[in-house]
């Protein structure tokens, strides 16, 4: 037997369309085994028609067997979960055994007399939208044969006709082979219509997945090119830059002052044009993100918050801002490293940024269960919500108790506090936007892509976490940071 | 005086690298290519080896150097330079990779100069 096309194309929907299709059959065979035995028992004890009703109460019994073995081996034997070729033989099995007892039930009931033979189109109707149009024209042709042999049979006398009523029509046959004749023509032609809208359906579906996959392409190629370039652009960087540093270092013969002060500045700049280039590798990254695989390991707190420290020293060192930790030394999160320190590097890069001359600028973590986190923000956003100045915003899933294996989840608490000049509460929910600067940082620094706060957004939903942000005109902004702390039960399957 | 050798293809790498290491008390040898590079290591003997990624040869030529090293070599440090930040743009293994660190470009240099004195 052919293999039917089943969910060849939008493979994983249609498949689960499917077989949500056999519970849908499985349920409507119930109910038409209730509707068969109240038409039968109305017709017995209202109409007094002279029908076989034992016959015809065992076929029900059968029917409703039948279904039962279907749901049986469905339910309980599968757990629902058939693969493609043994759901296209349960389907193909269900379709004959509903045309053959459909067919009894029709035939010992006055046969083409009986105007619920129409309910073959529905069938027909049902298997032209399962399968293919090869497999629809043998059901098609096989109904047609069955029909008109078994009519031929009963003109014939080979087989009695049951009667619908009290006495034979005298004109049955010759009123009732155009009959035959018009049920037949209605079961053919509404599995052509059929198929042939699903087919055209299908076409189109077939082109926009085209369409789809040309974008994607497109879109890879446009992420692989901003990469490669972004790539490239850090060589002159990395040379510039330290043209830079041997000229501050009086490598080059001593600086007069106002040549020192010049030089800072384009080292400056150039500070500023490497952490945009960053900002868009990791955007770049972040928009195709279902391509990359963040690995997660076992990480050192403490270690990658010394090393983002220390790598942003330099830029603290000029504005005479104190960079302070407080983090237990084992301190361990199960998670991926270049995230954290995305998440990290964009954070304290904009604390420094948006902080006056000598300030401190805090980065500190700790490890609290997920229900303490949660408990702690809303402690801080009520806080928060009784001063003007003062605004919160909450990002990510509002996971007040991760709970696995019974027990809250552990999380790690990041905390990267400034004393800044803040953000304008109508500017705090905005600021996770992509591309966007909020005025003060525009004023600020020229140079800005928009894109660090959103980057660490999607960031930290990546890893699952969640993020609060407090921040009070004048006074600094905090971030907070709660990440999964992961490890070997973990059942976070974000990535 | 502790010598270091760098391998870059960048001639402004090994200028600016190697003269602020200097400035910081080591003595620098440079080699613009892995085959120079390797032709040094016999003849001055350094303390440390800073290594570059990407040659116009090949890509990560620099990660196959720094297997090279190590097995001819297993005594010295080798500190792998890459413009490439993120782990998740490499195309190997960090675990793959002999070296002892991995530095990013630009390099902030108290950084690593601080690294360098936890090896020699």
């Amino acid at each position: 037997m052919q293999i039917p096309r089943l969910g060849t194309k939008i493979d994983s929907s249609e498949y689960t369309d499917l077989t949500r299709v056999v519970s849908w059959f499985i349920l409507l065979r119930w109910i038409a085994a209730v509707g068969v035995l109240v038409t039968l028992v109305f017709v017995r004890f209202r109409l007094g028609y002279p029908l076989p009703y034992n016959l015809l109460y065992s076929l029900t019994g059968v029917l409703c067997l039948i279904n039962l073995l279907f749901t049986l081996y469905y339910v309980v034997i599968k757990r629902k979960n058939l693969a493609r070729r043994e759901l296209a033989v349960f389907l193909h099995v269900q379709i004959i055994s509903d045309y053959v007892l459909l067919f009894f039930l029709i035939y010992f009931t006055g046969f083409l007399e009986n105007p619920f033979a129409y309910f073959f189109v529905f069938h027909i109707m049902l298997t032209s939208f399962l399968f293919t149009s090869d497999i629809v024209l043998i059901y098609v042709s096989s109904l047609i044969v069955l029909f008109i042999g078994a009519f031929l049979c009963e003109y014939f006398r080979v087989i009695p006709h049951y009667l619908l009523g009290h006495s034979m029509d005298p004109g049955y046959f010759r009123l009732y082979l155009p009959r035959a004749i018009g049920l037949c023509a209605t079961l053919a032609i509404s599995a052509y219509l059929i198929t042939s809208i699903k087919r055209r359906i299908a076409e189109k579906g077939r082109r926009v997945e085209v369409e789809l996959n040309r974008y994607k392409e497109l879109d890879r190629i446009k992420s692989n090119f901003i990469l490669q370039v972004t790539h490239e652009l850090r060589g002159p960087i990395a040379a510039m830059n330290g043209y830079h540093e041997m000229l501050i270092r009086g490598i080059g013969g001593k600086l007069a002052p106002r040549a020192n002060e010049l030089v800072h500045k384009a080292n400056r700049r150039t500070e500023n044009l490497l952490q945009i280039i960053d900002e868009m590798i990791d955007y770049a990254y972040m928009k195709s993100e279902e391509e990359i695989q963040y690995t997660k390991t076992s990480l050192n707190v403490r270690e990658i918050i010394d090393y983002q420290l220390d790598i942003h020293s330099g830029q603290a060192i000029q504005k005479n801002i104190e960079l302070v930790s407080d983090c237990p030394e084992d301190l361990h999160l199960h998670s991926n490293r270049d995230l954290l320190n995305i998440i990290l590097s964009n954070l304290i890069n904009n604390a420094i940024k948006y902080s006056p001359q000598s300030t401190t600028i805090a980065v500190n973590a700790s490890a609290v269960t997920a229900g303490a986190g949660a408990a702690g923000t809303v402690h801080t956003d009520k806080e928060a919500a009784g001063a003007v100045h003062r605004g919160a915003v909450h990002r990510g899933a509002v996971r007040t108790g991760a709970v696995y294996a019974g027990k809250e989840a552990p999380e790690v608490h990041l905390v990267v506090q400034d004393q800044g000049y803040g953000i304008e509460p109508e500017e705090l929910e905005k600021i996770f936007e992509e591309f966007y600067r909020t005025r003060k940082a525009r004023e600020l620094e020229r140079d800005g892509t928009g894109l660090g706060l959103s980057i660490v957004q999607r960031a930290v939903e990546s890893l699952g976490g969640r993020l609060t942000v407090y921040s009070e005109l004048n006074k600094g902004t905090t971030f907070h940071i709660f990440l999964p702390a992961g490890g070997e039960n973990e059942q976070n399957s974000d990535h | 005086m502790s010598k270091i050798l760098i391998i870059d293809d960048d001639l402004d790498i090994l200028e600016t690298t190697g003269s602020l290491l200097e400035y910081e008390g080591f003595q620098i040898h440079s080699a613009d290519t892995v085959d120079k590079g390797m032709e040094m290591i016999d003849r001055i003997a350094p303390d440390l080896i800073l290594l570059d990624v990407m040659f116009p040869e090949k890509k990560t030529r620099g990660f196959e150097a720094a297997g090279e090293i190590r097995s001819k070599y297993p005594k010295i440090p080798i500190f792998v330079l890459t413009a490439i930040n993120r782990e998740y743009a490499f195309d190997f293994d960090k675990k793959d990779v002999p070296a002892d660190e991995f530095i990013n470009k630009p390099i902030k240099i108290d950084r690593l100069v601080k690294l360098i004195r936890n090896y020699i």
